[in-house]
């Protein structure tokens, strides 16, 4: 470690016995910190240095500082930073943050610096005026002379002790616990409780009951009636744990424990602040979450991903989209030079607090300014956790969604590809001879002269950064952009996308004499700025053109073509299409001033090619320096910059014939056959019906399914240990490292040097590491956040403050049972959630006697199953459901409410978020959310009440029991009221509810069909507002 | 000791913590009485009035620290961040060094770079008022009411952007997530009416940082402020019944939604919140006439339409959120913030940030000033006619002010080390000049201002101690005030 605390000797005494061990308290003794005299105070005090502060420092001191830095403010409680400006000996031991005189050096002492609001601003109420701040400098360049007597106070000064810290019991090893019972292990521990407390438990919960609880509980859906029906009628002994099973197996278990997840990791999917820019790749991480719990990932890997997935999975989406987590947090979206470095550090701190409230049950946020005043916690641990994060910034990757699909379909279009080229090639070898010849005959003669500029025909077109594909007439075309940065496969390699455009075109050519090239860019609306040039503004910088030669019959190594430049339509000034041939790829022919507008380049060869009897394959390679051509065509002639503009590819194909026909005046080489049924396709009809199939289906040539994903990405500066948090209060680099007091080895609480660790893969295997690192904690906090969102509260009442401030557990010997299980089982959530479920306390009834309230009025010690509110996403996707509206569509980028999918699918944008989702008290997606908050308020009755959603829900929960009036009314009652409630009314129920509908419907005079419907409807209304459909118990 | 205001005792879901206190909500006391008449009771007997988190209103009023001056407070946010130089805090020595050198001149200040030259004020100045308060001529109107106003000439902070600086003048800090003063006073003090919101926020188009200048961060969603969106008709979500149906229809779905509602709370004692939500919906059910009484502008005369402008097309809009400022004040709503919009007119000031005068501060400043004097001062007049300045505080401000120096030729950048922001009303000295920005206005030197001890100040003058005043979360006692706060006994009448 290079950082270190402020460096002041402390005598360390032991601690009250009430007191926790970690809250040691340290006197401070005049005379022992070194650190503050350069010589001792003056003895006695010279006569008119006391007369100095007599008269102008003493009378400043009462008037501005006393009520703060005095023993009488430490009387009210007033004190501030531990410093007493009301003796001698308390100005000499300085406050909290050390020394705050140097005596003889005014410039030095941080008591001056603070009275010209220098950093610190003392007085708060306002600065001293100059002559008085310039009075002080001159008495603490004097010396300091100060008559007054008093010893210094005793206040106690907190100093860490780590070592002691270890001893708190959230911070120890998992601790070996052996149930009192251990045929029924959980329960054993919960009984013995309830014995001690005097409580008689309730009876279990009816059937009927226990089975919504289990599906809105595991599912976060009311259960179908048959599925009700179902369980009622399984007299086995396991129906419900096969309940249970079939839910834990159900993809609605991820969707809905998700969402718990993403409370604590603080999920949103837009920055916040300014413009609360929205992230379209963030939904990634919610899905990953989804998966995740589905699969039943272990949960210690669950927690690395999202610490490190990047690193460790770094080819894969899922990796990307599980390390969104750390930068899921809020990032201003305008920064200027003023707040750039503190708005770094506010990253690093949200980063640090979800990691810390979500992971480990830890409040690291104070920290960032001074020691943890609770926790053993110091300054140094902070920020050792943010230099493993240096290196981490935001931004977006892009990955194919899903490379098993792409390689499959690359495999389907590569057989049927595989069909059509067998065909083809059949045909050639039985007819395209018999054919060429037939043209020779007949057409041959009358064929005209190809046009001076012949256009090419592309055999292959290949682009670094983007897809090209052909249009007719030879015209290759920008068919959209890959992401610079993202992951592809091509021919077999995974690789990331360049920055620079490339693109490589193939042609064949069965001419010989070759004499010039021809590049045609074209502007089109659909182009930036029309183009030519992919570049926003419409421009394009190339910066080398190379033409290569290799004959089609051999595999010789391609050979490069000489250029020169022989015309260019437009270039900007200086930057001419010359600078494309120099061989220098940081120079290029630009068109950037001189874009939006048609362009062209003619490059002669000084050497005319040879060409060669089976024909040649030319490769043009155009390197850019940042985006291609959106448009573009290449034409050859067999003249040297000829004066004309007209061709066409058919120009080009008779010409090959032609030369083929010359070549081969006995009858086409079988080399040459395949290559000539692609010129003589545009002839021949018989050889085109074969051809163009392959160069349609070609055409269709799969793409990976390429999503971008907000993601961690390399950034960042090295991170100093801040005073006070203060970006301009630097104290020294900080080094990569962990907590201490979650650390066990004799090695220092860092990262592997040898072999060289990557701090955030370090970081990650330190908070699941059981024997050395932070495992215990995160497993004891993950346990009891399951055991939290069964019952409704955790066994440790703060689900993200295991430190001293928060409760201590009701059951801790259970809580260290469930731990230990939970690793042992190898860290698996559905496991966990079986074993609790199979319990007899969860599955006791709500009921409540009168002593057991008594006793225990807040069911801590869980003698009834507390009746509990469902959460916002829980009463949408029930309401959907009963309404049978709810679409059961997973994953994907996000939704509005108008849609009904499952409310985890919802879009979550800071600024706005969904009136539906926050009524019902959602929370406030920028920090970690431990447990949310319940409320009652008018708002909610008057979304039930007038809510198009509810409404609506109810009309289809209407017309589903009574889809026409032929259906008794009775009966739709009871179906609507099963669906609701999981149960069954009782005979005075139904018959209040069919008077209530009686009366509604005649209401307005008479009953009618169209009136009964309707007040069926207002039942059915009713229904979606009791508290009952919105309550589990 | 102030044992209610703890938020381990409040924070709702954690009930056993709850139950270590005896305090019951009005709501709740209510509703044990109703269930008490009307409960079939089957096995309730013994343990009805069994008192739970759920049970309290979490909008029941709620005792002050001691007793407070100020029953509402109206802030007129200027959004965008009007110039001080050009407003409120005249500055002879910058008027008369137009085009020089500004020493000192700090180009981090704003947001864009500034010309380090100081430009004058484009506007006329002059004393008004037995004060002899100077302002300039952007205010006809509201220069009559100088000596109602208490002047803070030296506030400051941190933020130099729109958004990261709403959020800190709202709420305490810069970082989002915190609750805005609006929600903590709600929290603090719960609800004069209950048929009404608590907290309401006024705006036109939406302005930078959106709910998070209002949000309740981490304390309960109840207790944030509910945004009338000035472009909308409805102002309240789902306060209109299902068109198809008669008020007398839906008042036979309440009565037998309560009855099946306790019945249901009748099984189940240990749960207040059931009672606390049968009692939601009946005032649910009167919010649907009490919202749209209070938000109905037609009650109004004709005269007071004038008096606010309404009959003006450049200040209906700020016109009309002041007269439902006031009317909403008059029916017991704490927090009113009107966020002011552009108006009309081709004034070059964008949307979201009108004052925002990065170009020309003339051109723009007139025409703010034009959208807001006349309803601004309307409010002043109408709330001290009838007699509400005495308990209503009226605060003036935007999220920053401007620099000194010029940004290109005319306009001026944001600049959160010096602005003024008046209050007028109760509880604050008038005609009262608050610390001091330097010779040019372009930093706060005297008694310097940080937006933690004005809300140290508004909460006391509401009867709450800012350091008594604290929610627990994740681990730590917050404050709206954060780790600051210096009350400003000075400004107090």
């Amino acid at each position: 470690m290079s950082v270190c605390l402020v460096p002041v000797q402390r005598f360390v005494i032991p601690a009250a016995a009430v007191l926790w061990a970690v809250l040691v308290f340290a006197v401070p003794v005049a005379g022992a910190q070194q650190t503050v005299a350069q010589a001792g105070p003056p003895d006695p005090p010279d006569p008119a240095g006391v007369a100095f502060f007599e008269q102008h420092i003493r009378p400043v001191l009462v008037r501005d500082c006393y009520s703060c830095h005095s023993q009488e403010a430490a009387a009210k409680g007033a004190l501030k930073a531990s410093l007493f400006l009301d003796s001698a000996a308390g100005i000499e031991a300085g406050g909290e943050s050390g020394p705050v005189i140097v005596r003889g050096r005014s410039a030095d002492s941080p008591l001056l610096k603070a009275l010209r609001y220098d950093g610190l601003e003392m007085p708060p109420a306002g600065k001293l005026s100059d002559d008085v701040v310039a009075l002080f400098a001159k008495w603490i360049d004097l010396g300091a002379p100060d008559p007054r007597s008093g010893g210094v106070p005793q206040v106690p000064r907190r100093e860490i002790d780590v070592a002691a810290g270890r001893q708190w019991w959230a911070f120890r090893p998992l601790q070996p616990t052996v149930p009192p019972d251990l045929q029924k292990p959980i329960d054993s521990f919960i009984r013995a409780g309830w014995l001690q407390h005097g409580l008689t438990p309730v009876k279990p919960a009816e059937k009927q009951t226990l089975i919504r609880r289990a599906w809105l509980d595991l599912t976060g859906l009311p259960p179908a009636p048959e599925k009700v029906a179902a369980f009622l009628a399984d007299s086995s002994p396991d129906a419900f744990a096969k309940v249970v099973d079939e839910l834990l197996a159900s993809p609605a278990y991820g969707e809905r424990w998700a969402r718990h997840w993403l409370d604590t990791a603080r999920f949103a999917e837009s920055g916040g602040y300014e413009f609360d820019g929205f992230r379209p790749g963030a939904w990634h991480y919610r899905d990953w979450v989804i998966r995740s719990l589905n699969e039943d990932l272990p949960w210690d890997q669950f927690l690395r991903m999202q610490l490190a997935g990047d690193l460790l999975e770094p080819d894969s989406l899922s990796g990307a989209a599980a390390s969104g987590f750390l930068v899921a947090g809020p990032y201003p979206g305008q920064i200027t030079a003023k707040t750039v470095e503190r708005i770094r550090y506010d990253q690093l701190d949200d980063m640090l607090m979800t990691i810390g409230g979500s992971m480990l049950g830890l409040t690291l946020g104070c920290v960032r300014c001074h020691d943890h005043k609770f926790d053993p916690i110091p300054q140094q641990d902070y920020y050792a956790l943010a230099a493993s994060l240096a290196r981490t910034a935001h931004g977006t990757r892009n990955y194919d969604y899903d490379p098993a699909a792409t390689e499959q379909r690359m495999q389907q279009h590569k057989l049927r590809h595989d069909e059509l080229s067998a065909v083809l090639t059949k045909f050639v070898g039985e007819q395209l001879p018999g054919r060429f010849e037939a043209w020779r005959k007949e057409q041959l003669p009358r064929l005209p002269d190809s046009s001076r500029w012949q256009i090419l025909e592309p055999i292959s077109f290949e682009a670094e950064r983007s897809w090209l594909k052909m249009q007719a007439g030879g015209l290759i075309v920008h068919d959209g952009a890959m992401v610079p940065g993202a992951t592809i496969a091509r021919r077999g390699q995974r690789r990331n996308v360049a920055n620079e455009e490339r693109y490589e075109l193939k042609f064949q050519t069965h001419q010989k004499n070759v004499q010039a090239i021809r590049l045609d860019m074209f502007t089109e609306s659909s182009l930036p700025q029309k183009g030519p040039g992919l570049n926003g503004d419409g421009s394009f910088q190339l910066g080398e053109v190379l033409l290569t030669s290799r004959p089609l019959s051999s595999s010789e190594t391609p050979t490069a073509v000489p250029l020169k430049v022989a015309f260019a339509a437009f270039a900007d000034d200086g930057q001419g299409a010359e600078q494309a041939l120099d061989g220098k790829p940081n120079t290029a022919w630009i068109v950037r001033a001189t874009a939006r507008k048609d362009n062209s380049l003619i490059l002669e060869l000084p050497q005319p090619l040879a060409g060669s009897e089976g024909g040649v394959e030319l490769t043009l390679t155009l390197q850019f320096r940042d985006g291609g051509i959106g448009r573009l065509r290449v034409s050859l002639s067999t003249e040297p910059n000829p004066a004309t503009w007209a061709g066409s590819v058919v120009d080009q194909h008779g010409g090959e014939l032609r030369a083929l026909a010359g070549a081969y005046p006995q009858g086409l080489a079988a080399a040459v056959q395949l290559p000539a049924a692609r010129w003589l396709a545009s002839f021949d009809s018989g050889t085109a019906e074969v051809f163009r199939p392959v160069q349609e289906h070609l055409a269709k040539t799969p793409r990976p399914d390429f999503r971008e994903v907000y993601t961690t990405v390399a950034g960042g500066q090295d991170v100093f240990l801040l005073r006070r948090g203060e970006v301009d209060n630097k104290q020294g680099q900080a080094q990569p490292g962990f907590l201490q007091v979650l650390w066990r080895d004799s090695q220092p609480a860092a990262p592997r040097t040898e072999p060289a660790e990557h701090p955030r893969v370090a970081l990650a295997r330190w908070i699941t590491d059981l024997e050395h690192g932070a495992g215990p904690l995160a497993a004891r906090v993950i346990v009891n956040r399951v055991w939290q969102h069964h019952f409704g509260e955790g066994l440790v009442g703060t689900p993200n403050d295991f430190g001293v401030q928060g409760e201590a557990p009701s059951h801790p010997e259970l809580l260290e049972y469930l731990a230990g299980e939970f690793v042992r089982s190898g860290w698996r959530l559905k496991a966990l959630h079986r074993a609790i479920l199979l319990t007899d306390v969860w599955q006791l009834s709500h009921e409540a006697s009168a002593e057991n309230v008594a006793k225990d009025p807040g069911n801590r010690w869980l003698w009834h199953f507390r009746p509990r509110r469902l959460e916002a996403e829980a009463i949408r996707d029930a309401l959907l459901s009963v309404g049978g509206s709810l679409d059961l569509t997973m994953y994907g980028p996000s939704v509005l409410d108008a849609t009904p999918r499952r409310s985890v699918y919802l879009r979550v944008k800071r600024s706005e978020l969904l009136p539906i989702m926050t009524v019902f008290d959602a929370p406030e997606p920028t920090q970690s959310i431990g447990e949310r908050s319940v409320t009652t308020v008018p708002t909610q009755a008057l979304t039930l009440l007038n809510s198009p959603i509810v409404r609506q829900q109810a009309e289809k929960l209407a017309r589903l029991v009574r889809a026409d009036n032929s259906r008794p009314l009775e009966d739709a009652v009871r179906d609507a009221w099963q669906r609701a409630l999981s149960r069954q009314p009782s005979a005075t129920e139904v018959s209040r509810m069919l008077s209530f509908i009686h009366q509604q419907a005649s209401a307005g005079g008479t009953s009618s069909a169209a009136t009964e419907q309707l007040a069926l409807e207002e039942f059915c209304h009713v229904l979606l507002c009791l508290n009952e459909f919105v309550y589990v118990d | 000791m102030f044992g209610y205001y703890s938020a381990a005792d409040v924070q709702l879901p954690v009930r056993r913590r709850f139950l270590q206190q005896t305090g019951l909500g009005f709501g709740s006391v209510a509703l044990a009485s109703l269930l008490h008449e009307e409960s079939r009771g089957q096995d309730g007997g013994g343990v009805s009035g069994i008192p739970s988190a759920e049970a309290v209103d979490p909008l029941a009023l709620r005792p002050p620290h001691f007793p407070g001056r100020v029953r509402s407070i109206i802030w007129l946010f200027m959004t965008g961040g009007p110039s001080q130089v050009d407003t409120w805090d005249y500055k002879p020595e910058l008027q008369a060094r137009d085009g020089q050198e500004l020493s000192g001149a700090d180009p981090k200040t704003g947001f864009f770079t500034t010309s380090g030259k100081c430009l004058a004020s484009p506007f006329k100045w002059q004393q008004h008022g037995e004060s002899g308060t100077w302002v300039s001529d952007l205010f006809p109107r509201l220069s009559r009411h100088v000596d109602h106003m208490c002047f803070l000439h030296s506030m400051h902070l941190r933020q130099n952007n729109h958004a990261p600086a709403s959020i800190e003048l709202m709420c305490g800090t810069n970082r989002p997530g915190l609750p805005a003063l609006g929600a903590w006073m709600t929290w603090g003090l719960g609800s004069q009416n209950s048929n009404l919101p608590s907290c309401v926020v006024m705006h036109d188009t939406r302005p930078r940082g959106d709910d998070q200048i209002w949000s309740a961060g981490f304390l309960p969603k109840t207790y944030q402020a509910m945004a009338l969106d000035a472009r909308r008709n409805e102002a309240i979500d789902n306060l209109q019944r299902d068109s198809r149906r008669s008020e007398l229809q839906q008042r036979a779905q309440l009565d037998l939604l309560r009855e099946l509602n306790q019945e249901y709370a009748v099984g189940r004692p240990t749960q207040g919140d059931l009672a606390a939500r049968i009692n939601s919906f009946e005032l649910a059910y009167r919010m649907q006439m009490a919202a749209p009484e209070a938000m109905n502008l037609q009650a109004e005369t004709k005269e007071t339409h004038s008096l606010y402008g309404l009959d003006q097309p450049e200040c209906a809009t700020f016109g009309r959120q002041c007269l439902l400022a006031r009317r909403l004040v008059e029916r017991g709503v704490r927090f009113v913030q009107i966020f002011a919009g552009k108006g009309v007119g081709g004034d070059g000031s964008v949307n979201d940030v009108p004052w925002d005068c990065h170009s020309d501060v003339q051109t723009n400043h007139r025409s703010c000033g034009l959208h807001t004097d006349q309803p601004a001062a309307a409010l002043l007049s109408d709330l001290e006619s009838r007699g509400l300045l005495e308990s209503t505080l009226v605060i003036w401000g935007g999220e920053f002010g401007r620099t000194s120096d010029s940004q290109g030729a005319r306009g001026r950048d944001h600049n959160p080390n010096g602005f003024t922001i008046w209050m007028a009303g109760a509880g604050v000295k008038g005609g009262f000049h608050y610390g001091a920005t330097d010779p040019f206005g372009y930093k706060a030197v005297e008694k310097k201002v940080h937006v933690n001890d004005l809300h140290a100040t508004l909460l006391h003058l509401l009867g709450l101690d800012h350091t008594q005043l604290t929610w627990r979360f994740n681990g730590r006692d917050f404050r709206l005030t954060d780790v600051g706060g210096q009350l400003l006994s000075e400004i107090l009448v």
